[in-house]
């Protein structure tokens, strides 16, 4: 799925990355705990989260996760869009909640994980 | 940098850089009141193809080498500019990114559009799609050859060194309780790391374990530091503080167990698995703590 | 609308506590972390959906009214929670899968998350 497709289901707003919507998501990661997004350890994913401060961007650095979308929309601090755009992260900003966002993307074809082993080495 | 990179990079340039950045601001002007005859020397002379027309320092009129002919055709070479002029001119904004021009070149087909300024509409250049590829050019060379000469000088230091034994150290100081610097440390590492030469997916582990470890100094002390020592065959991330020390280490390493306050988890910390997460993103751990003296983490990944 | 009991079944859920208390019926789906968004937007007789595993979720669920709790990851319950969700009869379920996937095969099943 690209990002494109993504922002169109989620009814989505683009904040940063308008340039790169071409980007291919593989699979979906909700969460609110960055550390539970760390673990899920998957490059390709869409993070949907309902969090907003700098360190959802810092999180998606780190785990080389391309694509943020938030969801519920909601005031972007500012800090969090400066940090975006400096590490070339695409944030998107949908109105509607997490569990509709999911499903939505669900039904389009987006996967998420089948299983967590959250005892497997990272790498 | 890969061809698709680039690629985007240019466009993102594009909003990036503003139209005043790219612009040619010594621009040749004519009066209304002139003659066209006036407009021979300046558009054979110069090699330019069209003009603003300028009163008092306010953009009134565009004409053109095609003007210019018609009138030389029709033998009306006493004519004063403003009357063959073209009034209607379309104009972009000094202020506006450079992709609005690249939108308008495309829109309209014109060579060149005046800038003027946004709030007094006086000129203040002029532009065209070669000053677009230049100003473009030239930003991506500097941005470029800035990052490659880091990624350069970096990833062959080891090289250059002849000794029986190198560690590179780089050390960071994380402040407690600061969740707007927090993971600054971690994102230098991860920097740091790629400009090495790393590959990318150790780069990764690496700067999860150390974000890892740097949030919970964060959250959990006043403070600490991060080292990170690179050898040709290993990484050794070392995260130390004084702070408060952990009861149980034990208890501390196992899944979802977390002592973070609610509003430490409205942040997006406290799932209790950070600990394990470095465990899983590094080939060695060990965990040391005090209680009231402090904590120190030491985790080392393997370069093959 | 569809039973509680119906979704521990299709979905193949583990159910931890709250046994006797899955017949009813289920409003729509919230998925979050965060309690202060599930206390502020959730409605009653949601199934909620989070990773969190601390004693507080109970509370939330009995504040909101909600159906019933799902634990993501396989997730273990902190004792607390255990033993706070055993008295309060709130249904508990657990799964091995993240958020994502589970919330995806709950739309499936006509679950929406419509505020
Ligand atoms: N540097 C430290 N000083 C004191 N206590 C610590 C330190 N690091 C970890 N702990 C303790 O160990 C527990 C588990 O740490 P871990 O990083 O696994 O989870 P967390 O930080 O609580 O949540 P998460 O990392 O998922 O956001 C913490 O809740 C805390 O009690
Ligand atoms: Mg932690």
């Amino acid at each position: 799925m690209t990002l494109n497709q993504a922002k169109e289901i989620l009814e989505a707003k683009v904040i940063t990355g308008l340039d790169n919507l071409e980007t291919e998501v593989k699979i979906g990661c909700a969460s609110d705990l960055m550390s539970d997004v760390l673990i899920f350890n998957k490059p390709e994913s869409l993070l949907l989260t309902g969090l907003t401060n700098p360190q959802v961007v810092r999180t998606a650095e780190m785990a080389d996760i391309k694509a943020i979308c938030f969801v519920r929309g909601k005031t972007l601090d500012e800090k969090t869009i400066e940090l975006a755009k400096d590490k070339n992260i695409i944030l998107l900003m949908t109105h509607l909640p997490m569990f509709e966002s999911c499903g939505r993307l669900y039904k389009k074809g987006l996967v998420g994980l089948g299983y967590l082993d959250i005892n497997k080495k990272n790498g | 940098m890969a061809e698709d990179k680039k690629f985007t990079k240019i466009q993102e340039l594009t909003y990036e850089l503003k139209i005043k950045d790219v612009m040619t601001k010594k621009v040749v002007t004519v009066h209304p009141k002139k003659p066209i005859s006036e407009l021979r020397e300046i558009l054979y002379k110069k090699g330019i193809s069209g003009t603003p027309v300028v009163s008092k320092g306010e953009l009134v009129g565009l004409i053109s080498i095609e003007d210019f002919i018609k009138c030389l055709a029709q033998g009306e070479m006493n004519a004063l500019i403003e009357e063959k002029m073209a009034k209607k001119v379309e104009t972009l904004y000094a202020d506006e990114p450079v992709v609005h021009a690249v939108r308008k070149f495309d829109q309209y087909g014109f060579g060149r559009f005046p800038v003027i300024k946004r709030n007094n509409k006086k000129l203040v250049g002029i532009i065209t799609k070669g000053d677009i590829i230049k100003g473009l050019l030239k930003k991506l060379e500097i941005d470029y050859h800035e990052e490659e000469i880091h990624r350069y000088r970096a990833s062959h230091i080891f090289e250059d060194i002849i000794a029986d034994n190198t560690t590179l150290t780089f050390q960071y100081n994380v402040v407690g309780k600061d969740f707007d610097k927090a993971g600054e440390s971690a994102s230098g590492l991860k920097r740091t790391l790629y400009r090495l030469g790393i590959q990318p997916n150790i780069v990764r582990r690496a700067s999860i374990a150390t974000y890892e470890a740097e949030m919970n100094i964060v959250v959990f002390t006043d403070g600490g530091k991060l080292t990170a020592s690179v050898q040709p065959h290993q990484i050794k991330i070392d995260a130390s503080d004084s702070g408060p020390g952990i009861p149980d280490v034990k208890q501390a390493m196992r899944p979802g167990f977390s002592t973070a306050p609610e509003w430490i988890r409205e942040l997006g910390f406290g799932a209790g698995m950070g600990l394990l997460n470095i465990k899983n993103c590094t080939d060695k751990m060990t965990l040391d703590s005090k209680v009231g003296k402090g904590t120190h983490l030491e985790a080392v990944l393997y370069l093959n | 609308m569809i039973e509680l009991k119906k979704i521990v079944k299709e979905l193949n859920l583990k159910v931890i506590t709250g046994s006797s208390n899955l017949d009813k019926e289920i409003s729509g789906g919230y998925a979050s972390d965060l309690m202060s968004d599930v206390i502020a937007n959730s409605k009653k007789d949601n199934i909620w959906i989070t990773l969190q595993t601390h004693q507080n979720i109970v509370a939330v669920a009995i504040l909101k009214e909600l159906g019933g709790i799902i634990i993501v990851n396989g997730r273990k319950l902190e004792e607390e929670t255990l033993k706070k969700a055993k008295k309060e009869n709130i249904p508990i379920m657990v799964t091995d899968i993240p958020t994502f996937e589970i919330v995806g095969r709950l739309y499936r099943l006509g679950i929406t998350g419509m505020m």
